[in-house]
């Protein structure tokens, strides 16, 4: 199917009567994604987003609960997010690193309630990049500038139009209700021709890399590797396939709730026990962990790894920590 | 020999010579207009140092708490804040060699950014006053000074106050200017309070700034105390965002060296610098006290003299 | 779905100050409803987080056994926000209860074998679950020889001290307890647990091994001596969590949740990972 660009913003106000429609927006300089009412707010002109789309489902901070005690006893309220939500226009990167948290938020025993429900009444349209910039390399990992994994609905840009596809049954069942025209043979071969020979220029060879990491827990290459980073959350934060996150109390007499803060890897207070010891006191262990858990652990434990190549690490780091350097090092090594 | 030339033998003569266990610079950066932090160990190392007008971190925060003899490639605000750490007992000068270098002003990014419509920049090159920007399908020419951080636009110090060698001319220091301050205290308090509610709506709580502080280095943030929980620990509320920009910038008087480290660090893009620079200006206007602009004065909180101004006293 | 976090309701019922240093209490819970009481199915090792409204939440060992019906025991240590505003919790207080959480000592599986028990300080919360687990009539039969070593600094840090007697009474269960150092009528034994457990070279099938680094570090070696292989020696990990179900990512130790995957892990899943813990 096709679309005229200029069609685009009816079409989201629309939705939004209906939906809770979230598109990246521009605001105070950066883009980020915000839930709008007007189709006309939404900026489809971006190269990313400054903070990833995680953050929709996995908001940086959200009240799981609330409640109240008196002499009756306590009473809980919970607070379940089911609005039905549309995300208009993500990046397929972020997209892939939703199919990456899916891993985390259920395993065998249990379910993450919050983001499950989220992720069950939202639709994704996802967008394709025709312009990778330079810090990108998702085409290395298991994505790529035009991968469709995770997306309901796929839009390509042709210039003046969008090549729309329905991915999943839920994004079929939306597209037919908006009676689009069919796109032409001509619009259809320039998207599969954009979809196949777009590649993000940063490679990085993961082959093997896992199993490399995984012999290399003690290796001298920890050593140097963390000395200029600062220990700041910039990188975590920012990263769409991290999700360690806090749980804390918030409460005033007889009320409170209980709150869930994204939470970083790279903070001393994240793994410090009560008595004192902290298994990772230093920034090496916290180094160690980051990379670690990215491209060894979450391969043992979900076959996948937990990086998407969006670049938002490498170009938000106060000095310049770049993690194609440091993986490009572990590959070198003996 | 330029700057670079210079750093590179000086740092390999110590290293030869063991006069110091490590150097402590910058190296390139993997990005165009980038730099980074880099630590030279061996004379072959030193060969990796470079010196540029992307050289924007803070290195004081790399030589504090040290017990090795360390070698610093410093910039003015970089001895600033070792000054003053070598005050506060975080630094032992013994163990510690300057290398100072006068500093024209650094580059910032965000203001290159925004001159050039935020296209991607694919290649950079300084010619001395002007930065030549090539990406796909345009190339512009910026002065360097009409994108220089805020904080290097008013820097008096640009040459190290103190060093144990200093490479290349002492370059004169500018003349206060406090202009940006008194256009932000002219305004309403409504003004003011909308101004910084916008900029803390940004804050996504990465304590970025607090850890490219070279003056933040407090073993336990009272924002990380859970007992008192003194402030949300979520991003989400403006006003725990700006309690927490609020008591650093207290903690931070007479103790902030105007480096503008922070507003560098934040991936946000938080004009964090204002806030600092309102309290270095009341602090100087006040007090006359200046942080770490020589070893001598003892540190603005830690004295009192009869002409301090006690009017916010009962 | 259920919510794994939101917290069945509990309400503390006795508020017991267990060491002379009154720095570890023990509290008793009850269920307020009978259906959670029989939902709530847990083995010794489990924990469960622990919630003091207003505060927030922590893990805890659970000390009870299952075989204590309708009630949840908690040994607590007073050494954060959580644990000291429980320890000045009055009782009849209403407490929140998420769990049972992670797994637990493999008792199913150690059917029909001896067992050796090394508990050392305030560790010995989940061992005291598995002892009345294994001592209840119920389950005694099930078990070989049961041989218990546990130690603590002096006789006033002891916990349980009144079922320790009465385990010392009995037949079926060789109870060894020791401290650090002499004390005026003490009669048990003196030294610390390694040094105690090479003395006492127990032999059995299993040795289930829980306390602080410092002793599981030099036991251990001694428990290989006795010759325990490392798939015999059973160990229980302790590491800052949260969640307590896998997700928020702080617990792990390589690519295991210590909050899920463990806390019990032999000594011979513990080799295969990394030493960080």
């Amino acid at each position: 199917m096709i679309i005229n660009k200029n069609e685009i913003a009816g079409i989201l106000t629309k939705l939004a009567e209906e939906y809770r429609v979230i598109a990246p927006v521009k605001k105070d300089g950066l883009v980020q994604y915000a839930a709008i009412k007007n189709g006309e707010e939404a900026c489809l002109d971006y190269a990313n987003t400054k903070k990833p789309g995680k953050e929709i489902l996995f908001p940086q901070s959200e009240e799981l609960f609330n409640y109240t005690v008196s002499a009756e006893g306590v009473r809980m309220q919970d607070n379940v997010d089911k609005e039905a939500t549309i995300v208009f226009g993500m990046r397929p990167c972020d997209v892939k690193s939703l199919v990456l948290l899916d891993n985390v938020f259920k395993n065998d025993q249990y379910t993450d309630v919050y983001y499950l429900t989220r992720r069950a009444n939202t639709l994704i349209v996802g967008l394709g990049c025709n312009e990778p910039a330079s810090t990108c390399f998702c085409t290395s990992m298991a994505c790529g500038p035009f991968a469709k994994e995770g997306s309901d609905i796929f839009l390509t840009d042709l210039g003046e139009t969008y090549f729309i596809e329905g991915i999943s049954d839920k994004g079929k069942e939306l597209l037919a209700k908006l009676g689009l025209s069919a796109a032409s043979e001509e619009q259809k071969a320039a998207a599969a021709k954009l979809q196949t020979e777009t590649k993000a220029d940063g490679s990085i060879n993961i082959e093997g890399l896992a199993e490399k990491l995984g012999g290399m827990f003690e290796h001298p290459f920890w050593d140097s590797l963390h000395e200029k980073c600062l220990g700041c959350a910039a990188c975590t934060y920012l990263c769409p396939t991290c999700h360690c996150f806090d749980i804390a109390d918030e409460a005033k007499d007889c009320e409170g709730c209980r709150v869930r803060n994204w939470d970083a890897c790279m903070f001393p207070l994240f793994t410090l026990h009560g008595s004192g010891h902290n298994p990772r006191p230093g920034g090496k262990a916290r180094w160690r962990q980051r990379l670690m858990h990215k491209f060894n652990y979450f391969v043992e434990r979900y076959n996948a790894t937990a990086c998407v190549g969006c670049g938002r690490c490498i170009k938000n780091c106060p000095v310049n920590l770049d993690i194609r350097q440091a993986l490009a090092e572990v590959r070198a090594l003996d | 020999m330029n700057t670079t030339e210079k750093i590179r033998e000086i740092a390999k003569q110590l290293l030869t010579d063991k006069k110091v266990d490590l150097v402590v610079g910058f190296a390139q950066g993997s990005l165009p207009l980038r730099s980074t932090p880099y630590f030279a160990r061996t004379p072959e190392q030193a060969d990796n140092l470079i010196w540029s007008a992307t050289c924007e971190n803070n290195l004081a925060n790399f030589v504090r708490k040290r017990s090795d003899k360390v070698a610093v490639i410093a910039k003015g605000c970089d001895v600033r804040a070792m000054v003053a750490l070598i005050k506060e007992g975080q630094i032992n000068k013994d163990n510690l060699t300057i290398i100072g270098v006068p500093c024209q002003g650094m580059i910032d990014r965000k203001q290159v950014c925004e001159a050039i419509g935020c296209q991607e920049i694919l290649e950079a090159t300084d010619n001395g006053n002007e930065l030549i920007l090539k990406g796909k399908g345009f190339e512009k020419t910026l002065a360097k000074e009409d994108v220089m951080f805020v904080s290097c636009k008013t820097c008096q110090y640009n040459t190290p106050v103190i060093f144990d060698e200093l490479i290349g001319e002492a370059l004169p220091g500018k003349e206060a200017n406090y202009d940006d301050i008194a256009a932000f205290e002219a305004l309403s308090p409504a003004e003011r309070n909308a101004y910084i509610a916008k900029e803390m709506s940004k804050c996504i709580r990465c304590y970025a700034c607090r850890q490219a502080c070279p003056m933040c280095y407090c073993s336990e943030c009272f924002v990380d105390c859970g007992a008192p929980a003194w402030i949300g620990k979520g991003a989400q509320r403006v006003d725990d965002n700006a309690l927490f920009q609020t008591v650093r910038v207290l903690h931070l008087a007479g103790r902030c060296v105007d480096c503008g480290a922070c507003e560098r660090a934040c991936p946000m893009g938080i004009k964090l610098s204002l806030l600092n620079r309102k309290m270095v200006k009341d602090v100087k206007e006040l007090y006359g006290a200046e942080a770490g602009v020589n070893l001598t004065d003892p540190p603005a909180l830690n004295t009192h003299k009869f002409e301090d101004k006690e009017d916010f006293m009962l | 779905m259920r919510n794994p976090y939101l917290p069945l309701p509990m309400k503390l019922v006795k508020n017991f100050t267990e060491t002379s240093d009154k720095l570890i209490h023990t509290f008793t819970l009850e269920f307020l409803s009978q259906e959670d009481a029989e939902n709530f199915k847990y083995a010794p090792g489990q924990f469960a987080e622990v919630m003091v409204y207003g505060k927030g939440e922590a893990p805890f060992g659970i000390a009870s056994s299952p075989t204590e019906k309708g009630i949840l025991k908690f040994s607590v240590a007073k050494v954060g926000v959580v644990s000291t505003a429980l320890h000045m919790l009055e009782e009849g207080t209403i407490v929140g209860v998420r769990g049972p959480l992670g797994n637990s000592y493999p008792l199913e599986q150690l059917k029909g074998k001896s067992l050796t028990i090394i508990g050392g300080g305030f560790a010995f919360t989940t061992l005291r679950s598995t002892i009345q687990y294994i001592l209840d009539p119920a389950n005694r039969g099930d078990y070989g020889d049961l041989t218990v070593i546990y130690g603590a600094r002096n006789p006033g840090l002891l916990l349980y001290k009144d079922e320790l007697a009465a385990w010392d009474a009995r037949p079926d269960i060789n109870l060894i307890t020791t401290i650090d150092r002499e004390v005026e009528g003490w009669t048990g034994r003196v030294g610390f647990i390694p040094t105690v457990t090479k003395e006492v070279a127990p032999k059995s099938d299993y040795a289930i091994i829980c306390g602080p680094p410092v002793m599981i570090k030099f036991t251990l070696p001694v428990l290989v001596e006795c010759g325990f292989t490392p798939d015999r020696i059973i160990m229980s990990l302790e590491n800052r969590m949260k969640c307590g179900i896998g997700m928020c990512g702080r617990c792990n130790v390589g690519s295991k949740y210590v909050c899920k995957d463990g806390p019990v892990f032999t000594k011979e899943q513990l080799d295969k990972l990394p030493n960080e813990y």
